[in-house]
């Protein structure tokens, strides 16, 4: 064989090969590349506070989650005092906002005691008011009794309820008392939330907050609703529809079609990422990064934009 | 070269790039956040790019090659991500929207248009066997 040809005619010459070679490596080369642009961005997107809108917002909140007061484990073995920092954090806001949301696991165990104590932490935000979904562990033995008790002033239901504000029609849902293997809201709810926004017209801002999402973010470890494709089915008419939840203990994005899906992270402790591990059991940091996993959520909304604007802070 | 050739490799590479901006933007928006999905996002993402950007000046069988592997790699993701589960993630239907839609008509386009261009390859390699027998 000579340095040109092969004898084969279907072969190819070493220059081929080693023009293949190169067109192969440099691929290579400018995956690695662009690989590493692309996770760049994804980092400094997630640690950048997303961009203000231009005009003065017409409805400033907080979104808080997951503070699990009760909870004792080395994932956090101080939750009150984590849950007390992000409430000094929302009190140092340069704004007030209009009112703070907590979707859920407020307490850890649902005792009388951890509802007394999440209620009188929270009693001392600077807000108007002081929204609340229940978690699968305020529920633990009673089905949500007593935090109906506590939080269930003016609900309807197992806690479910709606509120317009700023031109924006707020829902607050409940998906987990009927907890099996994944949320679920139930024929009497979902009948509720047909009704309820069957006199809104299409283009008011809708924005639904939940403890469990309403988007299959991983069903086999049940962060999933198993009857949210028909809740969502009466919002598919709204320009813009916008979900916020929590018990993921992460940040998460995703939007189908009108809807944009926003998982928040936790004041408590982290949950592995999706499918990392056998089951999403507290994840225990090294020393001085557990702020770094916990947080709070601002969401900005600007009358005329589609979309709100959210920022979300790691505890400082 | 052919006027037509040069097209078909720059739909090509328009396809390609396609599927890695569909992949790069899901990668970016939460995506990454997913075991192995997110990798495998941001893999598919900066390949397609690459692949795509280098389409534009070569022709190589070896970058069509990697093209259709791409295409074959995000299709059979999906694919299974629909049906049994991909790493234990599942998605419905054509959600997210409208980025699965696109992703299948990149891919499918991509994997369509790469077999277009071996096929005068395969027509010489029959003639030239047929001749030597």
């Amino acid at each position: 064989m000579t340095d040109a040809q092969t004898n084969d005619p279907h072969g190819m010459t070493r220059r081929q090969l080693l023009r293949h070679t190169a067109w192969f490596g440099s691929a290579v080369v400018l995956t690695v590349v662009g690989g590493e642009v692309i996770s760049q961005i994804g980092n400094s997107n997630a640690a950048a506070p997303v961009p203000a809108a231009n005009d003065a917002p017409a409805l400033r909140f907080v979104q808080i989650s997951d503070s699990h007061i009760g909870f004792n484990g080395p994932a956090n073995m101080m939750v009150e005092q984590t849950f007390a920092e992000a409430i000094d954090m929302i009190n140092a806001l340069p704004y007030r906002p209009a009112f703070v949301m907590h979707t859920g696991d407020l307490t850890h165990l649902s005792t009388p005691d951890q509802f007394d104590q999440v209620k009188q932490m929270m009693s001392e935000l600077k807000t108007s008011e002081v929204h609340t979904v229940p978690g699968e562990h305020d529920g633990v033995d009673d089905k949500g009794a007593k935090y109906r008790q506590f939080f269930g002033k003016g609900t309807q239901g197992a806690g479910w309820y709606s509120w317009d504000m700023a031109g924006v029609h707020f829902i607050s849902l409940v998906n987990t008392l009927g907890l099996e293997s994944m949320g679920h809201l139930g024929t009497d709810q979902l009948e509720w939330l047909r009704k309820d926004v069957a006199h809104l017209s299409s283009d008011t801002s809708i924005v639904v907050f939940s403890h469990i999402p309403l988007f299959a973010m991983y069903a086999k470890w049940g962060w999933s609703t198993d009857d949210s494709v028909q809740a969502l089915s009466y919002l598919k008419r709204f320009a813009s529809v916008t979900c916020l939840n929590g018990h993921v203990h992460q940040l998460f994005t995703k939007t189908e079609g009108n809807v944009t899906f926003f998982s928040a992270t936790t004041t408590a402790y982290p949950l592995p990422k999706p499918g990392d591990g056998p089951a999403p059991t507290p994840v225990t940091l090294p020393a001085g990064k557990l702020h770094s996993a916990l947080g709070v959520r601002e969401v900005n909304y600007v009358k005329g934009n589609e979309r709100l604007a959210l920022k979300d802070v790691r505890l400082t | 070269m052919k006027m037509k050739d040069l097209l078909l490799r720059l739909v090509l590479a328009a396809c390609v790039a396609g599927t890695g901006w569909v992949h790069t933007d899901l990668y970016l928006n939460g995506y990454r956040s997913i075991h192995v999905i997110g990798p495998s996002f941001l893999l598919t993402g900066a390949g397609s790019f690459a692949v795509a950007v280098l389409l534009i000046f070569s022709n190589s069988p070896v970058l069509r090659l990697l093209a259709a592997g791409l295409a074959a790699g995000a299709l059979f993701g999906f694919t299974l991500s629909r049906t049994v589960g991909f790493f234990g993630f599942t998605e419905t239907g054509l959600n997210p929207a409208p980025q699965a839609l696109l992703s299948l008509l990149f891919e499918v386009g991509a994997l369509a248009l790469v077999a277009v261009s071996f096929v005068p390859v395969m027509m010489k390699a029959r003639t030239t066997s047929v001749v030597a027998r």
